[in-house]
C-alpha cells in the first residue's frame, strides 16, 4: 500500500463507523444532545444563557402543550395554569417543607399530572370552543386562587426559591442551570416523539379527527383523552417547577395569566400544532420574537398580532405542517418510485 | 347453535319518536344479511343501537358470540369482532392510508408508554409485522400503492375502499356495512360486490349491510330482513321478499300495480 | 431523521446567531437601565419624565463630562418581563445602575438579582416591604415603605375617629397590603382587632351586600383599598348604602389617582389616604413641579407617583454628580464603578426636593437605611369631579426606628 492509501484507511474506517451509527435510530438524538452541551459556550454573556434556559423550559411547555392540543385534538386552555400548580408545589415543597429541587421537581409534575388528569374529565362531553371555556374557567379558578393566598404569596408573589443545589454547589447561574434544563428539555422531546411515532399517537391522532370512528376502530376514547391530558400536565407542572427554580427563584400569579397562555399556544401554532417538531420551533421562535421585540416594546402587540395572521394565511399548520407535508410528499414520491422500478426488473 | 348475532326486543325512543319498536334477529355466521326499508324506516338506528353508539332502551337485548354486548361502550363492542363503517366514511384525512389501518390494528399492537418509549426491538418488530399485514391487506382492496399517501387526497371511491379496510383491520367476525354503495356506477357496485364476497370467502366474514341499492342487496344477501316504521315487516330469502305484498306497500304505497312493481323489483 | 436534525440544529443555530449581538458598551458613557410598567398611559408618562430629566443631563455637558445613557424598557408590571430586562440591562447592556421598578411584585424579584450581580437599583414608586427587607446592599427606594403609610393614617385615625375599623378591600398587590398592614398596626399599637374584614375580586363591582353589613356594625373607620377604580366604586357606594359621614373613610396611595375623584364625584369628599405628595402643596419647588407637569404632560394634579418619579430623577442626578469624579467607565473597571455609584447613594442624607418628605440614605442593608423617604403625608379630598381638590392634613416625621422591630 502506499502512505497515502494507509493514511486513508482510518478515515475510511471512521467514515463507516459513522455510517453505521447514522443508521441507528438514537443517533441523531445523541448527536443533537451532544451539540446542545456546546451551547452555552456559543453564547456571549449571562442574558443570553438566560434565554437559552427560557427557551429549554418553553420547549417543555410547548412539547407538552402540543402533545394534549395538536395531536390528541383537545383544547386545553388550562395548560398553563397546570404549570403554575407544578411551579407553586415545588416552591412550596422546597420553602416551606425543606426539600431539595431534586425532589421537589418529581413531586411536583406528579402533583401537576393528577390535576392535569382531572382537568381532562370535561373532554369526554365537550368539545372545541366548549372545552376551551371550561378549561378556561379552571385555569382562571387557579390563577385567583393563588392571587387571594397569603400562604402561596397572594399578589405580591412567591420569593426565595432555592437553586438546585449539587455537591454543595448552588447552580444559581443561568449558565449551570442550563445543563438541568436542556437535557430534561431534550428527554421530554424524546418522549414525545416516541409517544406520537408510537400506536399511541395514532390513537390521539385518530381521536382528533373523529372521536366516534376511532371508537368505531377500537380506540378506547376516554382512556386516551385522559392519558393525553395527563401527559401534557406532567410536562406542564416540570416547565412550571424548572421555572420556579431558575434565578432568581421568584413566581408570580400573572406569569401565568392568560396573556401568556396565549403567547404559549402561539408557540405551537406556529412552530405547527400537530407536528412532532411543532413545540420545539415554536418555543424558540418566539421566545427570540420576543427578545427581539424587547426594545420596541410598543409594537410588541402588534408583531405578535402580525404572527398570528399571517401564520394563518400562509402557514396553517405552521412550520412543522410545511414540513410535514413536503415528507408527505416526498414520501409517497419515493413510494411511487419505488414501485415502479420494482415493476421494471 | 347460538347465532353470531342475536337481537332480540331491541327498542329505542327519541322522544316522542319511536325509531325503533321491538324488533328481534338473528344472524348466524357466514352469512350475508340484508337489512332493507324506506328511509325513516330504523335502519341506522339499528346500526348505532348495535354498536354501541346510542343507548338502547330497557329490554332491549344484544348478544355477540352469545356474550351480552347490550349498550357496552363501541370501542368495547369493537374489540370483540363487530366492525362497522359509516355511510359518510370517516376515514382520518390527515394521517396516510395505511396508518388509517393501522389505526384499526390497535387491538394487536398495543405496548403502552414503557413499549413506546424505550423501543425495544420485540415492539419494533411487531410494528414491522402488522405493517407488512396492512399493506397486504391494502393490496386486497387495492390500495396497496398509496399507502403513504394522505388519505384526504384520495377519491370517493378509493376512500371507501379504504373505510373497508379499516374496518377489516381489525380482523372481524362481525362485519357492518352501512350503504356501502350509495351513489356508485353500477359498474362500481359490481366491484364492490366483488370485494365483499371476496373478504368474507378469505376472512370467514359474516356481513350484515343496510343498503337502498337492491341490485347489491339482491346478488350478495343470503336472507334480507325488512323494516318500515321501526318493526321488522319481513324476513326471507331475495326471492321471498321479492314478490312479498308489504314490502312492495312499505316501498312504493298501494297504489302503484302489481306488474310495475314487480318489473321494478326484477330488475334491481 | 439525520435530515431534520441537521436542519433543526441550522434553524437554531441561525436563531441564536442572529440574537447574538456583540455587546457593545462603549467607554466614557454612563447607561441607566429603566425598567417600568410603559404601556399603561400613565406608566408611559412616568418613564418619559425620569428618561427626560437624565437624557437633559447630556445636554449641559453630562456628569463630569461623561454621557449619560439611558435605557428604557417595559416590563407590563409582570416579574418575568422584569427579571428578563434586569438580566439584559446587568449583562448584555452593562449597564451602572437600574432604576426600577414601577410595581412590588417586580421589583422584589429583581432585589435578588442586582444584589448578586452587584448593580445599584433604585425603585421610583414601590411600597411592598420586601424589597427593602431582604438584606439587600444594592438596593434604594425612594417611594415611602407601605409599613409607613399605615403607621401615619392608622395612627391619625385611632387618634381622632376611633378604633373600630372595618375593612372592604379587594385582592390585588396594593389592596390586600394595604389592609394587611393596617391590621397589624392595629393590633400591635392597640391590641385591637378588625371589627369586620371582607375581600372580594379585583374585577368586582358590587361591593354593596359587604357594605351593608359593615353599616350595620357602626365602625369608626371604614378602610377600603384596591386599584383606582376599585377604590372609586366602593366609596362610591359606601354612600348610596347609607354609611353616615361621620364614619371616616381612609385608602391606600391608589386614592391618590385622578380616576378615583373624577370617577367617585362628590362620594370622595372626605376620604383619606397617605401619600407621599399631594398637588397643592404650598413649597415652592411642589409648585414648580406641578407647574411642570401641567405644562408639559397635561395633568392637572399630578399625584405622588409623578413626584415619586421625578424626585427619583433628582436623587439619581445627585448621586451620579457625588460619583461623577470617580468613575472610571471602562469595560474593566465596571464593577468598580458600580460600586461607587451605589456609595455615592448612599451618602445622600436630608434631600429635600419636590416631596415634602426628606429623602436620606445610608449604608447599611436595612430598611432604615434604603427606604429614603420616611414622612409620608396624610391627605384628604374636600372636592370631588373634574376639578377635584385636596388637603393635607397632616405630616408625620418618624425617628429611624419607629415602627420597625428586628
Amino acid at each position: 500500500m502506499t502512505t497515502g492509501q494507509r493514511a486513508a484507511a482510518p478515515v475510511r474506517g471512521a467514515v463507516s463507523l459513522l455510517r453505521a451509527a447514522a443508521a441507528h435510530p438514537a443517533y441523531g438524538w445523541g448527536t443533537a444532545f451532544v451539540a446542545l452541551l456546546g451551547l452555552p459556550l456559543l453564547v456571549s454573556n449571562g442574558y443570553q444563557q438566560y434565554l437559552l434556559d427560557l427557551i429549554m423550559i418553553n420547549i417543555v411547555l410547548a412539547v407538552g402543550l402540543n402533545i394534549v392540543k395538536g395531536f390528541a385534538g383537545q383544547v386545553n386552555v388550562g395548560h398553563l395554569a397546570i404549570a403554575a400548580i407544578g411551579a407553586y408545589t415545588s416552591a412550596v415543597l422546597s420553602t416551606k417543607f425543606g426539600m431539595t429541587f431534586w425532589f421537589a421537581l418529581p413531586l411536583a409534575t406528579l402533583s401537576a399530572g393528577i390535576v392535569g388528569a382531572v382537568v381532562g374529565v370535561p373532554s369526554f362531553r365537550l368539545e372545541g370552543a366548549y372545552l376551551a371555556l371550561a378549561t378556561l374557567g379552571l385555569a382562571e379558578s387557579v390563577r385567583i386562587f393563588i392571587a387571594v393566598t397569603d400562604y402561596l404569596g397572594a399578589s405580591i408573589g412567591y420569593g426565595d426559591i432555592p437553586p438546585p443545589i449539587i455537591a454543595g454547589w448552588r447552580l444559581d447561574s443561568y449558565a449551570a442551570y442550563y445543563y438541568v434544563v436542556m437535557p430534561i428539555a431534550v428527554a421530554g422531546t424524546y418522549i414525545a416523539f416516541s409517544i406520537l411515532h408510537s400506536d399511541i399517537g395514532r390513537a390521539f391522532k385518530a381521536i382528533r379527527e373523529d372521536t366516534l370512528a376511532a371508537a368505531a376502530a377500537g380506540i378506547a376514547v376516554r382512556k386516551y383523552k385522559l392519558l393525553a391530558f395527563l401527559i401534557s400536565a406532567l410536562y406542564a407542572g416540570c416547565a412550571g417547577s424548572l421555572a420556579a427554580h431558575m434565578a432568581p427563584g421568584f413566581i408570580h400569579p400573572d406569569d401565568f395569566n392568560l396573556t401568556r397562555m396565549i403567547t404559549v399556544i402561539l408557540m405551537v401554532v406556529a412552530g405547527g400544532l400537530g407536528h412532532v417538531w411543532g413545540g420545539v420551533i415554536g418555543a424558540a421562535l418566539i421566545t427570540l420574537i420576543a427578545e427581539w421585540t424587547r426594545s420596541y416594546y410598543q409594537y410588541e402587540f402588534i408583531i405578535f398580532g402580525l404572527i398570528v395572521v399571517l401564520t394563518m394565511m400562509y402557514m396553517p399548520r405552521g412550520i412543522g405542517g410545511y414540513i410535514d407535508r413536503r415528507l408527505a410528499t416526498r414520501r409517497f414520491v419515493a413510494q411511487r418510485r419505488g414501485k415502479t422500478a420494482a415493476n421494471m426488473t | 347453535m347460538t347465532a353470531l348475532l342475536e337481537i332480540s326486543g331491541l327498542t329505542k325512543r327519541f322522544g316522542g319518536l319511536t325509531a325503533l319498536s321491538n324488533l328481534s334477529m338473528k344472524v348466524e355466521e357466514g352469512e350475508i344479511r340484508g337489512v332493507i326499508g324506506p328511509n325513516g324506516s330504523g335502519k341506522s338506528t339499528l346500526f348505532n343501537l348495535v354498536t354501541g353508539v346510542y343507548p338502547a332502551d330497557p329490554g332491549s337485548l344484544v348478544r355477540f358470540r352469545g356474550e351480552n354486548i347490550t349498550n357496552r361502550e363501541p370501542h368495547e363492542i369493537a374489540q370483540r369482532g363487530l366492525a362497522r363503517t359509516f355511510q359518510l366514511l370517516r376515514i382520518f384525512v390527515e394521517m396516510t392510508v395505511i396508518e388509517n389501518l393501522l389505526v384499526g390494528c390497535h387491538r394487536q399492537i398495543s405496548y403502552g408508554i414503557g413499549g413506546a418509549l424505550f423501543g425495544a426491538a420485540n415492539v419494533r418488530a411487531a410494528e414491522r409485522r402488522v405493517r407488512a399485514e396492512m399493506l397486504e391487506l391494502l393490496d386486497f382492496v387495492g390500495l396497496a400503492d398509496f399507502a403513504e399517501m394522505p388519505a384526504g387526497e384520495l377519491s370517493i371511491g378509493q376512500r371507501r375502499l379504504l373505510a373497508l379496510g379499516r374496518a377489516m383491520a381489525m380482523k372481524p367476525t362481525l362485519l357492518m356495512l352501512d350503504e356501502p354503495a350509495a351513489g356508485l356506477s353500477p359498474v362500481n357496485v359490481d366491484k364492490l360486490l366483488e370485494t365483499v364476497l371476496a373478504l368474507k370467502a378469505r376472512y370467514g366474514l359474516t356481513v350484515v349491510l343496510v343498503e337502498h341499492v337492491m341490485k347489491l342487496v339482491m346478488a350478495s344477501c343470503d336472507v334480507i330482513t325488512v323494516l318500515d316504521h321501526g318493526e321488522k315487516i319481513a324476513e326471507g330469502s331475495p326471492d321471498a321478499i321479492r314478490d312479498d305484498h308489504g314490502v312492495i306497500e312499505a316501498y312504493l304505497g298501494k297504489e302503484m300495480q302489481d306488474a310495475e312493481v314487480r318489473a321494478f323489483l326484477r330488475s334491481a | 431523521m439525520l435530515r431534520l436534525t441537521t436542519v433543526l440544529a441550522a434553524l437554531v443555530a441561525a436563531g441564536m446567531a442572529f440574537s447574538i449581538r456583540p455587546a457593545s458598551a462603549e467607554d466614557g458613557v454612563i447607561r441607566i437601565g429603566m425598567t417600568l410598567r410603559m404601556i399603561v398611559e400613565n406608566g408611559l408618562k412616568y418613564g418619559q419624565l425620569t428618561a427626560g430629566e437624565l437624557n437633559a443631563l447630556n445636554d449641559s455637558g453630562g456628569i463630569d463630562g461623561h454621557k449619560v445613557q439611558v435605557i428604557l424598557l417595559d416590563d407590563e408590571c409582570t416579574a418575568q418581563k422584569g427579571v428578563a430586562n434586569t438580566n439584559r440591562f446587568i449583562e448584555q447592556d452593562k449597564v451602572h445602575l437600574i432604576i426600577g421598578s414601577i410595581c412590588s411584585s417586580v421589583t422584589i424579584p429583581m432585589v435578588d438579582i442586582t444584589a448578586r450581580a452587584q448593580v445599584p437599583q433604585i425603585s421610583p414608586t414601590s411600597t411592598a416591604r420586601p424589597v427593602t427587607e431582604k438584606g439587600s446592599a444594592w438596593i434604594f427606594r425612594t417611594a415611602a415603605s407601605e409599613r409607613y403609610f399605615a403607621a401615619v393614617h392608622a395612627k391619625y385615625l385611632a387618634e381622632n375617629a376611633g378604633k373600630k375599623v372595618a375593612y372592604m378591600y379587594t385582592t390585588d398587590a396594593a389592596g390586600t397590603s394595604f389592609v394587611t398592614q393596617y391590621q397589624q398596626f392595629m393590633k400591635d399599637t392597640y391590641q385591637v382587632d378588625p371589627v369586620f374584614s371582607a375581600q372580594q375580586q379585583e374585577t368586582d363591582l358590587d361591593f354593596r351586600s359587604n357594605l351593608l353589613k359593615i353599616k350595620s356594625l357602626n365602625p369608626d373607620v371604614l378602610a377600603l383599598a384596591g386599584q383606582s377604580d376599585a377604590i372609586a366604586r366602593i366609596v362610591t357606594q359606601a354612600l348610596e348604602v347609607g354609611i353616615p359621614r361621620k364614619v371616616a373613610r381612609v385608602s391606600a396611595s391608589a386614592a391618590s389617582n385622578a380616576p378615583v375623584p373624577e370617577t367617585a364625584g362628590d362620594a370622595v369628599i372626605g376620604l383619606i389616604f397617605s401619600a407621599a405628595f399631594v398637588c397643592t402643596d404650598p413649597r415652592p419647588e411642589a409648585q414648580a413641579f406641578v407647574k411642570l407637569v401641567q405644562d408639559k404632560y397635561q395633568v392637572r394634579c399630578p399625584d405622588h407617583d409623578w413626584a415619586q418619579s421625578y424626585e427619583t430623577a433628582q436623587i439619581v442626578k445627585e448621586a451620579l454628580k457625588r460619583a461623577g469624579p470617580k468613575l472610571k467607565l471602562t469595560d474593566a473597571s465596571l464593577a468598580e464603578d458600580r460600586t461607587t455609584i451605589r456609595d455615592a447613594f448612599a451618602s445622600i442624607q436630608d434631600y429635600q426636593g419636590v416631596v415634602p418628605g426628606k429623602i436620606s440614605f445610608c449604608a447599611d442593608p436595612t430598611p432604615q437605611c434604603r427606604d429614603g423617604n420616611r414622612t409620608p403625608i396624610l391627605v384628604q379630598y374636600t372636592k370631588g369631579g373634574k376639578d377635584y381638590e385636596m388637603k393635607q392634613l397632616a405630616t408625620v416625621t418618624f425617628d429611624p426606628d419607629f415602627g420597625l422591630k428586628k
